[in-house]
């Protein structure tokens, strides 16, 4: 019975921390379907969102207010780190955009250290710091908001792909640029759209994981590490690969770490996700690229 | 006015001749020259970086003590010319930085040595070899270790090992025995794990290890085997803010009914007021500097720690930190050696080495010929976080 209440517990602590790995590998996928690269400054989004709702925490009264304006902030400045670095480009290709993306990174850490400081910053959960008892296994309330709120994200983000013009306009740019423009798809202002999507789930992965975790303005890189590596063992580009990737990973981790080592808990993770890209390079969801001659 | 070539020869001579009357001068004062002159005082801070945090007050204790001594006549009967490089937390630049200390700036003293570890470290074996007495106020014990290779290398900061055996003597009291170390993967962390395997054993305590990355947010899978292996006593060593995770998953699982300690690197009153209720339980072994004021009156640091706080928090506005205090104990032992060898630089090593019971404000150093680390488990208490300070909750 002990062992199964353990399993329990480290199963919702994996879901936990899968979940927000999902809400940032969604950040990658979307930035990469619309424009092939991968963009590094994601993991400083999550950072940014949750040092800023800590920021406007002490103006509003209200803790989702201030996650709500924290989030949009985090977006805008993801619209505005497109219009600055990414729009400019001559030739945008992937390899371009993403080099662009690794010094937009290591910018928006110092910004943020300038501007938010360098000590750690924290909050209360949605609904206090309460851990609910279900049948010996504890769990903190913030972790149920995580998954909820998650989710909800989810379904909203593929409402928006499959019955928005504008999610099915970025989906066109994303298949095909060119034959996306020739029927009047504003390529440019997609890529703009994707960052700002990308802004907007880093944000909130940041802004609900704080309560649990502290946000410091050098925790983006882990983030952005966990969230690719997401991304990658789901399957670039797709939606449900995020989830499912995200989700995988936090659980790898969460049991790694339980029945073999915490020394390895990163180390067993990333071996798991080496062998799953040599039998499926694509990733658990990804669809291989035909190529037809 | 312009030069020409003929008149810059004229000048020639007149310029000799005045070197040489100086000359002659500097050669029958020689000595008193060289009292007047000043003591030049290097050190090595990482003021930006990830460890800049504890640069700041480490460069404000070095500060206050240079001002604090020029001020009551120097050392070693010289007035300090301070002189310090940012090492921004990395290793390279430490070198670099320490490199030109010793060949441009000819520091005759080094005192700190970037606030990591690992800096000062790689700086030991430089100086060392340059003979430029250094008094670290980094951690580790290798930086002083062996003895035989660091003749002129000493450190004011506690020993993970002597931190363990205190917590071992306050454990040994409740009677506990089965014991969980749970340190983070830094030098800092895994250093206290290689200590733990020989206090541990020797003390009669069963103690299980996990471990976790700084950068972890999570941790309920070691948690979670803790609480199961039934462990009385957790103990939790890292300076980062995973410590915080630490105590709210451990308060989730109800852990904070055991015996909860974090150690030294975690006496931050931030942390404290990020953890919230979930620092109620917890106890830190400290330095004695945080609970200055609630020491007893027989304790022979009370005296200097709160004149030294008063001093500090008059000039920076906010409360000395025992970083702050590390860093202060370097400059203070420096004077104290050159005290022992009359004002003799040259000496330096050998009179740190003859101080014997000296209270500073970590705590009372003794070193010797065979040890450059001057602190002792004594120079340890265990301390609460209670009404937004830190209290004292078991001197020795």
């Amino acid at each position: 019975m002990q062992t199964a209440t353990a399993l329990l517990q480290v199963l919702s602590a994996g879901i936990g921390t899968g979940a927000v790995y999902a809400l940032v590998a969604l950040g990658f996928n979307v930035v990469f379907k619309s424009t092939g690269a991968m963009n590094f400054a994601q993991g400083e989004w999550v950072v940014m969102g949750g040092m800023v709702t800590a920021l406007l925490i002490g103006a509003f009264s209200s803790i989702g207010l201030a996650v709500v304006t924290a989030v949009v902030l985090v977006g805008i400045v993801g619209l505005l780190s497109e219009r600055l670095t990414v729009q400019p480009l001559k030739k945008p290709d992937a390899l371009v955009i993403t080099l662009v993306t690794i010094g937009l990174s290591i910018v928006s850490r110092s910004l943020v250290m300038l501007v938010l400081g360098k000590k750690p910053v924290g909050y209360s959960g949605f609904s206090g710091n309460t851990a609910l008892s279900v049948g010996g296994v504890s769990i903190q309330s913030q972790t149920l908001w995580i998954i909820a709120i998650t989710l909800a994200f989810l379904v909203v983000m593929h409402a928006f792909f499959e019955r928005t013009i504008l999610g099915k306009a970025l989906r066109a740019a994303a298949a095909d640029r060119e034959a996306a423009a020739i029927v009047g798809v504003n390529v440019g202002s997609t890529v703009l759209l994707s960052f700002g999507i990308a802004a907007l789930a880093g944000a909130l992965a940041g802004a609900i994981v704080t309560p649990l975790t502290l946000a410091s303005y050098d925790q983006g890189a882990m983030f952005g590490f966990k969230g690719f590596s997401a991304a990658m063992l789901g399957g670039l580009g797709s939606l449900p690969g995020a989830v499912v990737g995200g989700l995988a990973l936090g659980l790898l981790e969460a049991f790694g770490s339980f029945y073999i080592s915490s020394d390895f808990k990163d180390a067993i993770a990333f071996a798991v996700l080496l062998l799953i890209l040599f039998v499926r390079p694509s990733g658990l969801l990804g669809r291989a690229d035909i190529v037809k001659v | 006015m312009q030069f020409g070539r003929r008149s810059f020869l004229k000048m020639v001579p007149a310029a000799a001749l005045a070197a040489t009357g100086t000359g002659t001068v500097a050669g029958l004062w020689s000595s008193a020259a060289r009292a007047a002159e000043p003591l030049r005082v290097g050190s090595i801070l990482s003021v930006t970086g990830p460890a800049a945090f504890l640069g700041e007050d480490m460069k404000a204790g070095l500060e206050l003590a240079v001002d604090e001594f020029n001020a009551a006549g120097g050392m070693g009967g010289r007035k300090i010319e301070w002189t310090y490089y940012d090492a921004e937390s990395q290793t390279q630049k430490g070198i670099t930085a320490t490199r030109r200390l010793i060949s441009q700036d000819k520091v005759e003293v080094i005192l700190s040595g970037g606030n990591m570890s690992g800096i000062a470290l790689a700086m030991a074996p430089i100086t060392n070899a340059a003979k430029v007495p250094f008094i670290s106020s980094e951690g580790a014990l290798a930086i002083v270790t062996p003895v035989a290779e660091r003749q002129y290398v000493f450190k004011s900061t506690v020993d993970d090992g002597d931190v363990l055996e205190r917590i071992a003597d306050y454990l040994d009291k409740k009677k506990i025995k089965k014991v969980a170390l749970i340190a983070d993967t830094s030098g800092f962390g895994q250093g206290a794990v290689g200590q733990m395997k020989i206090v541990g054993p020797k003390r009669g305590l069963d103690v299980m290890y996990e471990s976790f990355a700084p950068s972890d947010t999570d941790m309920m899978p070691q948690l979670t085997r803790i609480r199961d292996a039934g462990a009385e006593a957790i103990i939790c060593w890292t300076v980062t803010p995973a410590g915080v995770v630490f105590l709210k998953q451990a308060q989730q699982l109800g852990l904070d009914k055991k015996t909860l300690i974090h150690s030294y690197g975690f006496v931050s009153a931030d942390y404290m007021k990020l953890a919230g209720d979930a620092a109620n339980t917890l106890l830190l072994a400290s330095l004695k500097l945080p609970v200055g004021d609630q020491l007893p009156d027989s304790d022979p640091l009370k005296a200097g720690i709160l004149k030294m706080m008063k001093a500090y928090e008059a000039r920076f506005k906010r409360p000395a930190s025992i970083y702050a205090a590390e860093s202060y104990d370097g400059a203070l032992l420096a004077r104290e050696a050159l005290k022992k060898v009359g004002g003799d630089v040259s000496k330096l090593s050998q009179g740190m080495e003859q101080i014997k019971d000296f209270p500073g404000i970590s705590g009372v150093f003794t070193f010797s010929p065979e040890r450059h680390s001057g602190l002792s488990k004594q120079d340890i208490v265990l301390v609460n976080w209670r009404d937004g300070r830190f209290n004292l909750a078991d001197y020795a």
